[in-house]
């Protein structure tokens, strides 16, 4: 089994690439590997507890708990959220906050690293 | 290099991938990228199915645009989430979004 | 010993998303990485720029005095402040007639370090030789 970093830096609604690295991460947790997702610019708003489900939206809380309930490693670039008023004590239980060497540390372990940029 | 690129758009905004080389290169249609492994304009063929590669298509993109998945282009296989995975994992070393 | 290369490889403008900047920040947090590794672990960047990407490079951009933001300018300038070897298309600059009087230098700053100009190839050469690729 191998390690995948997915660092991402769309945003959860407005860019459909969110959706795109969330069931990447699943698929490939689902298939014995390690997962490390890396949230950076406007995907750092993210993890914002609370986010009503509205259909006409991409949903990211729900899958998002999902993925750290299976133990996908998920962590947040702390000043590219909190410029975005998330906060962490309103934030999704189980992100962690960290600044940019955390993605670069787990590149550094990684087989492979999909750095999904925005748009 | 074995490099596999993660094509997202239809229309390509950047010219990246026409100077890329790579000993292999799989590219690997995603999100509107999708479009390329079925849409003819003018009645061709995208000219991305021109290059040396192998390619893919997402099921679940295909779909989501109404797109058969049986009926894309012959170049292109069409891949699951899992299947990905396995690609990332086994084919290529190396990984680009575009 | 243990050297991770990473390419960062620029190919959007700057500022109109803040992605092209987020290179400049993440590459430069090789610096501090060391406390998330082990002894003798490291990370080695690489921040090139190609296509439109070269834009980012052109000097006297004053963000900060239109919008309040740091500069690109300001942050590939740290870049080479500290030694980090950052690269840009000489085809590119070519392309969009940019003379060498017009590209970022941190000489200002007492940098040592100096953008390098060079062809495409070298950038391949750049990506086929790091571990991993980062586009933005």
């Amino acid at each position: 089994m191998a390690t995948l970093t997915i660092g991402l830096f769309s945003s959860l609604i407005g860019s459909m690439n969110y959706d795109f690295a969330l069931k990447l991460a699943d698929a490939a947790k689902d298939k014995g590997h390690t997962v490390n997702l890396w949230f950076s610019g406007n995907a750092a708003s993210s993890p914002q507890k609370g986010q009503k489900h509205l259909k006409d939206y991409s949903h990211g809380e729900k899958p998002l708990r999902a993925l750290i309930e299976k133990g996908v490693e998920v962590c947040t670039c702390e000043a590219c959220s909190v410029a975005r008023a998330v906060q962490k004590t309103t934030a999704i239980e189980g992100v962690k906050w960290n600044a940019m060497h955390w993605y670069l540390a787990k590149a550094y372990s990684s087989d492979r690293v999909l750095h999904i940029g925005g748009e | 290099m074995k490099l596999g690129v993660f094509v997202s758009d239809y229309k390509l905004t950047v010219d990246t991938l026409d100077r890329l080389t790579a000993e292999k290169l799989g590219i690997i249609l995603v999100s509107n990228g999708v479009y390329h492994a079925s849409i003819k304009e003018n009645g061709k063929t995208s000219s991305l199915l021109d290059k040396s590669a192998n390619f893919y298509a997402l099921k679940e993109d295909l779909e989501t645009r109404g797109i058969d998945p049986s009926g894309i282009d012959s170049r292109v296989k069409a891949v699951n989430y899992g299947d990905v995975v396995d690609l990332i994992m086994n084919d290529y070393e190396k990984l680009a979004w575009l | 010993m243990s050297d991770v290369k990473i390419t960062f490889l620029v190919q959007r403008p700057p500022y109109k998303s803040e992605n092209p900047k987020l290179a400049t920040t993440h590459a430069m947090s090789y610096q501090v990485v060391e406390i998330l590794l082990e002894d003798g672990q490291t990370i080695t960047p690489a921040l090139c720029y190609v296509g439109e990407g070269v834009l980012n490079c052109l000097k006297d951009q004053k963000a900060m005095e239109t919008y309040g933001i740091t500069s690109t300018e300001m942050h590939l300038k740290n870049c080479l402040l500290v030694d980090m070897d950052v690269y840009a298309c000489k085809e590119d600059f070519d392309k969009y007639g940019i003379g060498e009087d017009r590209i970022i230098d941190a000489d200002d700053m007492g940098a040592d370090k100096k953008m390098q100009i060079v062809p495409f190839a070298k950038i391949q050469e750049l990506m086929e030789t790091s571990t991993h690729v980062m586009f933005f």
